[in-house]
């Protein structure tokens, strides 16, 4: 199910090999403000490669916590949740209906529910609300 | 977004005020933190949860503010649209799907071009260098959720300030010159785009967009090989992106490698359900009445923010400031910005930077000496070279193409 190619683990240690090889340290060395240089062809033999750290946010507690940890981290980081502001339950539902629907994920009915109810505690606001601020 | 009239001040909404005027302080701020903008405005409530805002460093990259880290999207801090170019190193960078590019070998990478052509190619680095006709630009390049942290109510998605942009000078092939080449069949409507990211999952869409056949062949759509002088940066997509002049940079594919003749438009998820905005001028709607009839969305409309003051710059009674900032449009350039110190009771013209073309931000300043202590609301709008202007207000449910009229309170002591 899961594409070897893109386990970020795997493309870590892939390029951690490749990295030796090639050029990144030169070009990583170029100061910022590089918008001001004479232009430079690219060389046809070069090889670029960079090594992707990751940033992984604390994942809140709550109610199914590793539902949501298998199911929603699989494929993307859990910024992408720590990030938002608060929203209704209907927000949280239509999001985990997207990415069962549109993106494939494979995350069962139950399981849905269950992401949902996580979601509504670590980022969710009363319907009414304007959601960017959280009730005290 | 003003907020001349409220009604009874209750405590939930007076909250949702404070919210909303946080959000247009940020809006011409580097860091959306809780703490800065609401000690500016002495009030103690952080307007949102997103406002922790950590700087990190990206290989080839300089310290930027992180989104997220997979797959990776980071913002540039403000302070520098201060220059007319945005340096590589400090442009945002913004992908779809976790499988992103970490390794190019240009002695193996290859652009292919299929479908509804004559001659399929397969072009290599070196002959999209040496068979075609440089072209170069400066060209802005804006992701459509740009500012999406500033809508009220508030939409899910990359949560956004303004630094989801950046002015670059893009040399490269003329998309025209290469689809030529390729003898494009009668009968073809769109081009496909895809570029080398892969999707987690084998029943993930590819990320994948289309232009019409007409705008692809415009002679300004550009597969670009240089940014700025420069190889692109892997995660700006090199080895080549495609440069979609004055549109939204969701059409801008990164490390591009194939193109599809098609002759039936491209049906995927990334142009049917995603980037879709309410079918209007002004990609407005209300969240009673959301809007029946989605478009893709295309042209970026004029649009201006505010770059200075900074957070850290402490507005004093009789002292000389220079306010400035940048506008820009989807092609016809920038003719005035003007700028208000009363909430929009009166303006006056700013005087605009170096002109790099239509497609190209312009940068404006005036300066303003504040006349006595207290609270002002600085406002900012332009006017393109085809006469359009910003709109008061607005909102969408994706949080996309904002280009209404920005401000910025600020306390002078």
């Amino acid at each position: 199910m899961i594409r070897s190619t893109s386990n970020p683990r795997i493309i870590f240690s892939i390029t951690i090999l490749v990295i030796l090889t090639v050029s990144i340290a030169v070009y990583s060395q170029q100061p910022s403000g590089s918008a001001s240089k004479p232009a430079v062809q690219t060389d046809v033999s070069q090889v670029q490669s960079i090594v992707l750290p990751e940033y992984p946010a604390e994942i809140a507690e709550g109610p199914h916590v590793n539902t949501y940890r298998r199911d929603c981290l699989l494929c993307h980081t859990s910024r992408y949740v720590s990030m938002q502001p608060r929203f209704p339950k209907t927000v949280w539902q239509n999001e985990v209906k997207k990415m069962v629907e549109a993106y494939g994920a494979p995350i069962s009915e139950a399981d849905q529910s269950l992401i949902v109810e996580y979601l509504v505690v670590v980022k969710g606001a009363a319907p009414s609300d304007t959601p960017s601020v959280p009730p005290k | 977004m003003p907020t001349g009239h409220f009604g009874p001040l209750d405590r939930r909404r007076f909250l949702s005020m404070l919210a909303s005027l946080g959000g247009l302080a940020a809006a011409s701020r580097t860091f959306a933190h809780g703490s800065e903008f609401s000690s500016a405005l002495g009030f103690a409530t952080a307007p949102t949860e997103t406002a922790a805002r950590q700087l990190v460093r990206y290989p080839q990259k300089t310290d930027l503010i992180l989104l997220t880290d997979r797959p990776p999207q980071l913002e540039t801090p403000l302070h520098y649209f201060q220059s007319d170019l945005t340096p590589n190193d400090a442009f945002f960078v913004r992908w779809h799907v976790s499988g992103i590019p970490t390794t190019v070998d240009l002695q193996e990478f290859r652009l292919g071009i299929g479908g509804h052509v004559r001659e399929p190619l397969s072009l290599s680095m070196k002959d999209l260098q040496s068979k075609f006709e440089p072209v170069s630009l400066v060209a802005l390049c804006q992701c459509a959720g740009n500012f999406r942290s500033f809508f009220e109510p508030k939409a899910p998605g990359g949560q956004w300030a303004s630094g989801a942009m950046g002015n670059a000078r893009w040399k490269g092939a003329r998309l025209k010159d290469v689809l030529d080449a390729a003898e494009v069949l009668p009968g073809t409507v769109q081009v496909g785009l895809r570029g080398l990211d892969v999707p987690p999952l084998e029943k993930t869409p590819h990320f994948e967009k289309s232009l019409q056949i007409d705008h692809a062949r415009d002679g300004e759509v550009m597969i670009a090989y240089e940014m700025n002088g420069e190889p692109l940066p892997m995660l700006n997509g090199f080895p080549i992106r495609l440069v979609v002049p004055g549109w939204y940079s969701t059409y801008w594919v990164k490390a591009l490698s194939s193109i599809s003749a098609l002759d039936q438009p491209l049906k995927t998820f990334w142009m049917d359900k995603a980037y879709r905005i309410p079918d209007n001028t002004a990609a407005n709607e209300v969240p009673q009445h959301l809007s029946p009839v989605t478009v893709p969305i295309n042209r970026m409309p004029v649009h201006s923010i505010f770059v200075r003051p900074d957070p850290d710059e402490q507005l004093r009674t009789g002292q000389s400031y220079v306010l400035s900032g940048v506008a820009h449009d989807g092609g016809n350039g920038i003719r005035r910005v003007e700028v208000s110190q009363d909430g929009g009771q009166t303006w006056s013209d700013s005087s605009l930077g170096p002109d790099l073309g239509k497609y190209s931000w312009r940068r404006w300043q005036t300066s303003w000496t504040p006349p006595a202590k207290g609270s002002y609301r600085l406002m900012v709008r332009a006017t393109s070279g085809s006469g359009e202007i910003q709109p008061m207000a607005q909102w969408n449910r994706s949080g996309y193409q904002r280009d209404m009229i920005e401000h910025l309170d600020v306390v002078v002591v």
